[in-house]
């Protein structure tokens, strides 16, 4: 029908689909009933396992008591969220943390995966590939406790390999663990470390889906290598980079407790940047046992995320409508 | 000119490559050799390359008697990982397919509806309560992968995979007069197969790597899957070198907690770090024996 | 159907027998023979067993691992006991720790499970204020025989508003836990020393075994507050919680709030000169639990003190040390030591439980007899464990059973053959002397200070923590500290507690 206007993109997607308007209704219920039939075993899943539950978010609001159950329970307005605000410097303190850390990963983690993604993408040794592919991946399986565990031996004041270098070397020892914001150092890189093989599976995958006769029409030309990648790898994973952003940044407010407990063993000199709002939900509600705290908190985090993503996911509109995630 | 520059970068490509594998084979190297080192001389002189005391005592304390409830453990953990991947790829391609169809004019609302569960979740209560008691998922092995069958995440990377299959494919299909049902199965899944293998394998190991699910529904340690096993062993294994046992009631024994936990790992990394290559191969050979079927 | 019609006419013959017979048969038991065995139990007590009860089902969660051999033993003579003495079908659940006290427990009392397992003061607190226990005032009764073995104080310390809310078990010395210095004596006799009878003596073991040992830590822990209590003050401090304690020596109803006293100060310094010295090593505000596998592995020379800990701790310790010695000293003398009860833990029953009182006679078992207490925590005689002429115990399996920490009841307990005399002579003297804290029994009701205490735990581990342990230096560090504590609402929290504390102290007298 319309094959001939529709230009190719260099992403080798359909710049702009329009569906034939004169399709008659019948048709497009008959077309359509095989979607929702499609869609219906996740539909189930969906609704089973997280719409139904979100019920529970009333309890953020009540004063849970077991003779009452959910429902009955008595309303406790904002009081749950008050000890998170009533510290606003806590808060504050946290939620910047927690952002500026976030942000720190997105960017890194996506400028590692994407080059090493593109960089397997150039080599051509099939084994040299499928093995380092597979070490890359080893770290997205150890824990951050034997994470934790591993970089205090590099990094102690006295025993740490890194200070004993530096003491060879003629330089100072240094205090990692009760530097703030040279830790912040340390986070990134061992997130780098622990995800960036991981996420260049995404990103490789994606490259391999693509129609080699873009490079061979580019080579075919005398584009250098680095031209090749710059004019045509790069411009081809956008899309994808901006998926995986729009999904990330929803979590933009979540940390992950795990890792600064694993890595830092919530050291105290340390919280100043590394307190993020998991970590001082944590330490207070959660370490009073105050589990109605700790799931406001978690309802904080989740609408400043959705306000997050509708902004972001209105900026992908406009860079490229297909960008949107709805 | 020309070659020699791209050459370089070649080489320069292979160069960081390797350092960077290398890099992370090392905490991999050195969680192997703490496993097989003395508790005491790690406690003391940090970890190695080369164990340190060579002793097989901390694989000893952990499998102790336990060597038939690990075998059960891994047997479980395989049979939940094969039948959670194979539900949950279905699943999720077949949605990730509906919300890729761009003449579909709700394809945003299912992708909202999708995505708002990324961000909000009622937490545990809700969502235990309904588990055990309306839709009996505890103790049943259906129960360790069912509510994991939507990765949300997952569905959209696989939506991504979809629309780059070029449009008049589909287009040429249709006017074929392919319903979606079609379209899904014999287009779309045998072309979108690089993103299906990538999938699967993202969700192979997570079902692997869960021990959340059998904690909240399994009481029953027939259904202990090996993740499980080893997160309750750590749990308490730390719990009892924590001091805080002191609190509850003071415990007698201190575990090897440093070896233990390089243990866990080998036990737990290496049986999929040593698969992960042949189960590639696998996932591939299986889609596409699925879309010449199809 | 004949095997049950059996049953009834034993249960009918047993309730016809049961009064007469209960009393005798607890004390024979008591004094109990070493061979009694394992098969004697059940069929002695299968005649006084519980007359005319209707079946009931009971779940028990326990923390930690399950051994093979309690997964076996759940399933036969625990079981079969179980039935006898109180006709009701027994089922031990096993989850991890981090579930203990939150996590999965919680989500079972939140939906209406019915189990029973075990709590602390804290939980217990927080549990009853959601109306997650069942109030056992009325079935105490039930507990006849474990309420003989079980110190009277130990009850109170798990009572609400003069309700019961949780069943304590064990009774062992725990009077000033880690108010003691837990010396490598083997070390100290090492460097020439005999005794640390003071702060003074206990830094000069350290400054010799530091000149023979460079490799070794001094201190290997981040709280020393009960121990060099001697050396900071005079008073005789009991801490309720973090944030507050009590002057024991006086008979009145004032609570301190530690973090703004003279003591603490000086408590902190006394810290940071060891943090400074390298007594206490500078991963330690790092990697705490590095701590305590240094003291496991021997790599410390000092460790807080508990009644157990010199014959609990050394077989970790001799693994690596085969000659390690483990020694107790207090750093000074003249104040009586403190006890918060000797129970070791209390058992709950969930609120959704359909036969509290059944729980309760299961929590009674635990406590009952020798032999029952002999059966739980070791297992079957020949079978798991063997008792020479001394009644000293060897065990024949490493599996644990029903944890004996928990059971652990100095009426009952038996000792290894390594354990030398001594020990057990000191140990079961420990209590002489002792006195139950004023605070004992005491339980705050923290829902009009809820906000304050949960700000004050942040405060407290950002910190006041650092601070105490000596990590940071108090002058520079103390204002802005106390700024927060001020800021988080400590004034409130502590007139507050004050308040319940003055009501309830003032309803004891």
């Amino acid at each position: 029908m319309m094959q001939e206007a529709t230009p190719v993109k260099p992403d080798g997607r359909i710049a702009k689909t329009r569906v034939s308007k004169t399709r008659s209704f019948e048709k497009s219920l008959q077309r359509d009933g095989s979607l929702y039939l499609l869609a219906l075993p996740g539909i189930v899943i969906l609704i089973l396992f997280a719409y139904l539950p979100m019920s529970g978010l009333i309890l953020v609001f009540k004063n849970y008591n077991f003779n009452d159950g959910i429902f009955g329970s008595p309303w406790a307005g904002f009081s749950n969220f008050e000890f998170f605000f009533s510290s606003m410097e806590d808060a504050m303190r946290a939620t910047r943390n927690t952002v500026m850390l976030n942000v720190l990963y997105m960017a890194t983690g996506t400028f590692f995966s994407v080059a090493i993604a593109i960089i397997l993408n150039e080599l051509r040794s099939k084994w040299f590939v499928k093995i380092t592919q597979s070490v890359m991946f080893f770290p997205y399986f150890i824990s951050w406790i034997i994470i934790g565990a591993i970089l205090f031996s590099l990094l102690d004041y006295d025993k740490g390999i890194m200070n004993q270098m530096f003491t060879a070397l003629g330089l100072g020892q240094v205090d990692w663990y009760s530097s703030p914001w040279l830790f912040v150092i340390v986070m990134v890189l061992a997130n780098i470390w622990k995800s960036a093989g991981y996420g260049a599976i995404i990103y490789y995958s994606v490259l391999q889906g693509i129609d080699t006769s873009f490079y061979e029409a580019a080579r075919i030309d005398g584009a250098s290598r680095w031209q090749i990648i710059t004019k045509i790898t790069v411009p081809m994973l956008i899309p994808s980079i901006i998926l995986m952003s729009l999904l990330n940044i929803g979590g933009m407010l979540k940390g992950d407790l795990s890792m600064v407990m694993g890595v830092t063993f919530l050291n105290p000199l340390l919280l100043p940047t590394t307190d993020i709002i998991d970590v001082y939900v944590y330490r207070t509600a959660i370490r009073s046992g105050e589990f109605g705290f700790a799931s406001a908190i978690t309802l904080y985090q989740s609408v400043f995320g959705f306000i997050l993503v509708l902004v972001a996911n209105k900026l992908a509109g406009w860079y490229d409508k297909d960008s949107k995630l709805f | 000119m020309q070659t020699t520059e791209n050459k370089g970068l070649l080489i320069l490509f292979y160069f960081c490559i390797a350092v960077f594998s290398i890099v992370c084979l090392v905490p991999f190297v050195l969680a192997v050799s703490g496993s097989l080192s003395t508790e005491s001389r790690i406690a003391a002189e940090g970890y190695s390359f080369w164990p340190r005391g060579f002793t097989l005592e901390t694989y000893q304390f952990l499998f102790g008697s336990k060597a038939e409830q690990i075998v059960r453990a891994y047997s479980m953990s395989v049979l939940v990982t094969v039948l959670g991947t194979a539900s949950a790829v279905l699943v999720t391609t077949a949605y990730a397919y509906v919300v890729s169809v761009k003449s579909f004019r709700f394809r945003n609302v299912f992708a909202f509806f999708a995505y708002f569960t990324m961000l909000f979740s009622g937490g545990t209560l809700p969502w235990y309560l309904l588990s055990t008691k309306y839709y009996h998922l505890d103790d049943k092995l259906i129960g360790l992968f069912v509510p994991y069958l939507l990765s949300v995440f997952l569905m959209f990377l696989m939506t991504n995979y979809f629309r780059s299959i070029p449009h008049e494919i589909v287009e040429s299909a249709e006017i074929d007069g392919a319903g979606h049902l079609r379209i899904f199965f014999s287009i779309m899944i045998p072309l979108g197969r690089v993103g299906l293998v990538t999938i699967s394998l993202f969700y192979a190991l997570q079902f692997w790597n869960d021990f959340y699910l059998p904690l909240m529904l399994v009481t029953d340690q027939e259904l202990y899957t090996i993740q499980y096993l080893m997160y309750n062993m750590m749990a308490n294994i730390q719990f009892l070198a924590s001091g805080n046992a002191a609190q509850v009631g003071g415990a007698i024994i201190a575990p090897p907690l440093e070896t233990a936990k390089m243990a866990m790992t080998c036990l737990t990394v290496l049986p999929i770090a040593i698969l992960y290559p042949f189960l590639q191969r696998f996932f591939v050979k299986g889609i596409i024996v699925g879309s010449v079927k199809g | 159907m004949t095997k049950k019609k059996g049953w009834f006419s034993l249960l009918l013959t047993a309730s016809f027998l049961l009064s007469a017979c209960s009393q005798g048969n607890n004390e024979s038991a008591n004094g109990g023979n070493g061979n009694a065995g394992a098969a004697s139990p059940s069929a002695e007590s299968g005649i006084e067993a519980g007359g005319g009860l209707a079946p009931a089902k009971l779940k028990i969660v326990l923390y930690g691992d399950e051994s093979n051999r309690m997964k076996e033993l759940a399933k036969t003579e625990f079981y079969d006991v179980v039935k006898e003495e109180i006709n009701a079908e027994v089922e031990f659940q096993f989850l991890p720790w981090t579930e203990y006290a939150g996590g999965k427990t919680d989500l079972m009392l939140s939906t209406g499970e019915d189990f029973a397992t075990y709590t602390d003061a804290n939980y217990m607190v927080k549990s009853v204020a959601k109306g997650l226990y069942t109030d056992l005032t009325p079935y105490v009764d039930a507990a006849a025989d474990l309420s003989s073995n079980v110190d009277e104080a130990s009850f109170k310390a798990f009572q609400l508003d003069g309700k019961q809310y949780a069943v304590p078990v064990g009774n062992k010395p725990n009077s000033a836990e880690f108010y003691s210095v837990l010396v490598r004596q083997d070390l100290l006799e090492e460097v020439g020393m005999t005794e640390v009878t003071s702060l003074a003596q206990l830094e000069q073991f350290y400054d010799k075994a530091h000149a023979a040992h460079p490799e070794l830590v001094g201190y290997a822990g981040v709280d020393a507050r009960r121990m060099l209590l001697y050396d900071y003050t005079d008073k005789n401090l009991y801490w309720q919680n973090e944030f507050i304690a009590l002057d024991e020596a006086k008979q009145d109803d004032q609570i301190i709030s530690w973090f703004e006293t003279e003591e603490f100060k000086n408590y902190a310094n006394l810290m940071h000169g060891w943090y400074e010295k390298g007594i206490i090593p500078k991963y330690a505000a790092t990697n705490t639990p590095q701590l305590q596998s240094d003291w496991n592995s021997g790599k410390a020379m000092f460790w807080a003190g508990t009644a157990a800990r010199p014959f609990e701790g050394a077989a970790t310790i001799s693994q690596a040390v085969p000659d390690a010695k483990l020694v107790n000293y207090f750093l000074g003398e003249g104040r009586p030591k403190i006890s918060r009860g000797t129970y070791s833990t209390a058992f709950f029953v969930s609120a959704a439980a359909k036969d509290p009182e059944r729980y309760v006679m299961f929590f009674n078992l635990l406590q009952k007899n020798q032999e029952l207490y002999d059966l739980f925590a070791y297992g079957i005689e020949g079978t798991d464990f063997t008792l020479d002429e001394n009644g000293r115990l060897t065990k024949l399996t490493t599996d644990a059973l029903i944890p004996d920490w928990l059971l652990m009841n100095k009426n009952f307990i038996r000792f290894d053959n390594t354990v030398p005399d001594e020990f057990i002579a000191e140990y079961k003297a420990w209590d002489e002397g002792a006195i139950i804290s004023k605070g004992a029994g005491f339980n705050f009701d923290n829902t009009p200070v809820k906000n304050e205490e949960t700000k004050l735990n942040g405060v407290l581990t950002e910190y006041m923590a650092p601070i105490g342990s000596g990590f940071v230096d108090y002058e520079t560090a103390y204002p802005k500290a106390l700024d927060r504590l001020k800021a988080a609402g400590i004034d409130k929290y502590i007139a507050e507690y004050q308040k319940q504390f003055s009501e309830w102290y003032a309803g004891q007298q």
